[in-house]
């Protein structure tokens, strides 16, 4: 095929994207961008002050603590649910009675309403009469206060991100059937282990859906915003689980500060931007691609 | 002698198998409970009369089981309004989802598939773009999306919610383009040294062996478009348009109190066709119908 | 393409050409009613009763004449939706926002004044209970009315009282023979932890108002002020609590209340013997454990401060008209109609709340859901009844104080500090405000 022929096919499958963004994101893109230099209280047009917000934002200490909390988390939570999440997908990938019924009901938590959700969770980690306390307890471990020490809640909702890995699983289940059999049966010949295969077959043939999923992970984890929020409001006690996207949140809607938000947003962009270069670059030796 | 410890290998190694399967089996079990915790509380809430829900300690066993929750639920305000909301609802949700979900695998395929396999200039660039937008957190973006759906004349319409959904997601094309850059290439060249067209080695070879990322795009969608709540709260301005999600939050009110038995048996009813859903669609992830037996 | 590929493709039309026709024939069906009268858009935030009893009025608003139709749509969560649709000229014709939304609406010019409307329709100051007129005026101007009104009184759970305290009458009076009382109801249990506490004044109603019991203020003339010597010891006195228990035992008693909106919230499963909060209230006690004995008190004053007698915490829900509303005067004859007293009652009645309106019924009182009903009523005419301050940025003060009295309390940080730091950050917020949105 000639390359003038391959670029005019190649737009023309990307076509529907192409519209999509010109049509759905770039004005709201562009437009919030704008706004990040204005004075905007949702209610009255924009006004340009420059570069007043961020500005404004290097010295905000509410920023600063959000952007700790959010960064601490998200180091925590990426590669602890990518490690879970792929260890499920490999158990439920092996031949064993009822695997449609294990798969539907690992999947499950992340189809429960995030307020029965929030409840539930309280309800374990209930520093009082929780049920994780309860058994810690029964086996003689400490029982920290997991939802009112500024020290422990951060670490509460790692703990949880693990659990509720139920997408990330789903993407792996899919990338393993991609493996093929073949090349475990070769491993075979050489006399390979089970621990072998995996890290010498699996891993690096499920390589760019890891990628993916550390990715979308890392893009989650800056963006948390709902659990934290239902479980608790105002990310009390002291703003220990103030995240990025709860403060920037209430700067736009609560505080109708839409301008000082969008700046917020942008500076988020930045370093999420800059953490997926680094971990695409980090990776680019590793992450196998059959197809080009 | 021989035979002998040629058989006692073959028992060693059949034991070993069969450790391991139990092993499979109680990491599957004890697990299983894990994850089904907050579905069983959530059964369990939805059976209590009100005074048992929340207490602590928990209570995990009702005095009592309250079946008539479920059809109160159900049936909940259909007094006042004149119609039965969780139908409406139900209905306006379905034909949300339908639409979203047949939008998006068809534009995401062809869409991550030029980017996957295609070589064209400006490919690279335009998947970065498409990347970055995800980073951008979607607070910013609801002023100008607003003003845009205005101008198109969409506010009050279900088309906000699905039409989007037709000219393909970030998230979705990147997993797609991952998974389509995993299948040979060899695979493509051959067909198309038989001479077929890009339209025919996309859709004879390519998507069927994307079978498995197809489906968990499909999934996703559905969820994603089953459970939206800012959607419609933002852009429908009619009850009888509202959508699933949106009646679960009638359930929950600033100062009269919540019924949790009745949030809990809506939530049910809400979730149960979402795990059916994906009950059935999993299976095409179960080895060997898929698409091991072409490759290698 | 395959047949059979071909034929679900086909399949896949016929359905989503059914979902059309039968999802659009759904519209065109709703649109029918009401063609020849004036509509008016009515957003709401309330859900479960409080939504129903808003639907009665309107009902019966739209049966009670042939030329205006309230369409009613009430979520909760519909704050964001106005402020958007608002901001995109699209606005309904009329909201129901809470009385802080006011300042901010106001100071954007994104409502209408109503002044005039008003005074054609007789409605003055003297319809209304002075505190509610304060929160529906700003800047001399008449900017929202009230649809459901609430103020704060002291909830005691008469079966953990011991005689001397067991009604209204022999309650304290003053904060020292409360702190006694404290002292006397409070309750070890056998491991030494909480097993009831006599008063936490950071649960229930109001939580974040107690400058005002002491005559605090959160501002000073046109300045932000929350660190004054009279906060302080408004302050140190709720910190006071934290430290009286022991700051890790209460963090473990508080974190054993269950939630708020069930039979564990924490007075009505005993763990608190008083707590502060609105008429409504009964409701939850009806809802939750109908069997709690009780009564209410209005909250004991600072010694030797008789004038400081009457302190209570306002909420207000309130109907605004958002400026580009499409229909103002037809919109304002359905808040006509909500402020007459026999429909405000009625609507009181079924939110079980207390009336915003200067004249009360003796009906109402007699037979509102909430017992208590005459002491919420005679405090919310009390001239210490305050409810937010009317500055713009009342949110950000809200979420500050509440951050510092997590500093005090499980921080460990003093008092004076928390609230200079509180000071320092409120005052920049104020400046910008200031900048940004009233151009001063």
């Amino acid at each position: 095929m000639n390359t003038r022929r391959e670029q005019l096919v190649g737009v023309l499958f990307a076509l529907p994207w192409i519209l999509g963004f010109t049509i759905f994101l770039a004005y709201p893109l562009v437009t919030s961008f704008y706004y990040s230099f204005t004075s905007f209280s949702v209610l009255r047009p924009p006004h340009w002050i420059g570069t007043s917000n961020y500005r404004e934002l290097i010295k905000d200490d509410v920023f600063h603590q959000s952007l700790k909390n959010t960064l601490t988390y998200a180091a925590a939570s990426v590669p602890l649910a990518t490690v879970f999440a792929i260890l499920l997908a490999m158990l439920l990938n092996t031949k064993a009675k009822g695997m449609a019924f294990y798969r539907t009901i690992f999947y499950i938590p992340s189809l429960v309403p995030m307020v029965a959700l929030g409840v539930l969770w309280l309800w374990i980690f209930n520093g009082h009469y929780g049920l994780l306390n309860e058994g810690l307890g029964k086996v003689g471990l400490p029982t920290p206060p997991w939802l009112t020490d500024p020290a422990w809640t951060k670490w509460t909702l790692v703990l949880i991100s693990v659990w509720g890995t139920g997408n990330a699983m789903v993407i792996y289940l899919a990338g393993l059937q991609d493996v093929p059999q073949s090349l475990y049966e070769a491993a075979e010949i050489d006399g390979a282990k089970a621990i072998g295969k995996t890290w010498h077959v699996t891993i690096p043939m499920i390589s760019p859906v890891i990628l993916f999923n550390v990715i979308m992970g890392l893009i989650g984890a800056m963006q948390t915003f709902a659990l934290p929020y239902v479980m608790f409001p105002g990310g009390q006690p002291a703003r220990s689980t103030y995240f990025f996207s709860m403060y920037l949140y209430d700067t736009a809607f609560q505080f109708q500060r839409m301008g000082y938000a969008s700046a917020m947003g942008w500076v988020m962009f930045a370093i999420t931007l800059s953490l997926t270069l680094i971990a695409l670059k980090l990776s680019s030796k590793h992450v196998h691609y059959e197809g080009g | 002698m021989k035979k002998f410890s040629s058989t006692g290998l073959a028992t060693s190694r059949r034991r070993r198998v069969l450790i391991n399967r139990v092993a499979v089996q109680a990491a599957l079990i004890g697990l299983s409970i894990f994850f089904l915790l907050p579905l069983i509380w959530m059964i369990v809430t939805s059976l209590k009369p009100i005074d048992e829900t929340m207490t602590s300690p928990p209570r995990w066993i009702p005095s009592h089981f309250e079946w008539g929750n479920f059809p109160k639920a159900f049936a909940y305000n259909s007094e006042d309004l004149g119609y039965i909301p969780f139908l409406v609802y139900g209905k306006n949700t379905i034909f949300v989802t339908i639409l979203a979900v047949i939008g998006s695998v068809i534009s995401n395929s062809l869409v991550a598939y030029s980017f996957a396999r295609i070589k064209w200039r400006g490919r690279e660039v335009l998947f970065g773009l498409t990347l970055a937008t995800m980073m951008v957190p979607g607070p910013v973006l609801m002023v100008p999306m607003y003003a845009l759906f205005k101008e198109f004349g969409w506010i009050g319409t279900f088309r906000p919610l699905w039409v989007p959904t037709c000219f393909g997601s970030a998230f979705n094309i990147f997993l797609l383009r991952q998974f389509l850059r995993t299948i040979p290439i060899e695979l493509s060249e051959a067909a198309k040294l038989d001479g077929a067209s890009e339209w025919r080695t996309f859709v004879d070879v390519i998507i069927p062996l994307a079978r498995p990322a197809l489906v968990v795009i499909a999934v996703f969608t559905f969820l994603w478009a089953w459970n939206d709540f800012m959607g419609p709260l933002l852009y429908l301005t009619d009850q009888q348009t509202f959508t699933l999600s949106m009646g679960l939050q009638f359930f929950q009110s600033q100062h009269t109190g919540t019924p949790w038995n009745l949030l809990m048996a809506a939530s049910l009813i809400v979730i149960v066709p979402v795990i059916i859903v994906f009950f059935f669609a999993q299976k095409v992830f179960i080895k060997g119908i898929a698409t091991t037996g072409l490759k290698g | 393409m395959n047949t059979a590929v071909a034929q679900r493709l086909a399949a896949l039309a016929i359905v989503t050409a059914g979902l059309f026709a039968w999802v659009g024939s759904e519209r065109a069906a709703s649109r029918q009613t009401g063609s020849q009268r004036v509509v008016v858009t009515y957003w709401e935030k309330w859900t479960g009763d409080e939504m129903q009893a808003m639907k009665h009025i309107v009902d019966s608003f739209n049966a009670s004449q042939s030329r205006i139709e309230v369409r009613y749509l009430s979520i909760s969560g519909i704050a964001d939706k106005t402020l958007l649709a608002t901001s995109g000229g699209n606005p309904p014709d009329l909201a129901g926002l809470w009385g802080d939304q006011v300042v901010q609406f106001a100071d954007a010019g994104a409502l209408a004044p109503l002044d005039d409307l008003a005074s054609k329709a007789g409605l003055s100051e003297s319809t209304y209970k002075p505190a509610y007129w304060n929160e529906m005026t700003y800047k001399g101007h008449l900017y929202a009315f009230p649809s459901s009104p609430g103020t704060s009184a002291l909830y005691v759970n008469r079966a953990l009282m011991p005689p001397e305290y067991n009604s209204a009458e022999k309650f304290p009076k003053t904060l020292s023979e409360f702190e006694k009382f404290i002292s006397k109801v409070s309750k070890k249990n056998n491991s030494g932890g909480l097993e009831t506490a006599a008063f936490m004044p950071r649960d229930g109603f109001g939580s974040g108002s107690w400058p005002y019991l002491f005559g605090g203020d959160f501002q000073n003339g046109n300045e932000i002020e929350v660190n004054s010597a009279t906060d302080l010891k408004a302050w140190e006195w709720v910190h006071s609590f934290a430290k009286r228990f022991g700051v890790r035992e209460t963090q473990s008693f508080r974190s054993g209340f269950g939630n708020y909106s069930s039979p564990q919230n924490p007075f009505l499963s005993g763990k608190l013997a008083t707590m502060m909060d609105g008429p409504w209230f009964s409701n939850y006690i009806r809802l939750y454990n109908p069997k709690t004995d009780w009564f209410v008190v209005p909250f004991p004053y600072p010694d030797g401060h008789p004038e400081l007698a009457g302190y209570t915490v306002l909420n207000l829900n309130t109907l605004m008209i958002p400026k580009g509303a499409k229909h103002k005067s037809e919109a304002f004859e359905f808040i006509r109609y909500v402020q007459r007293q026999d429909n405000m009652e009625r609507l009181c009645t079924e939110q079980f709340c207390n009336s915003p309106l200067s004249k009360v019924s003796e009906k109402f009182l007699n037979t509102h859901p909430n017992k208590a009903i005459r002491v919420f009523d005679e405090l919310a005419r009390s001239p210490r009844a305050r409810g937010p301050v009317q500055v713009g940025i009342w949110n950000q003060i809200s979420q500050e104080m509440g951050n510092a009295v997590d500093l005090m309390d499980v921080g460990g940080v003093e008092p004076k500090v928390a609230l200079d730091k509180a000071q320092e950050r409120l005052e920049d917020e104020w400046s910008k405000y200031r900048e940004q949105v009233l151009n001063q």
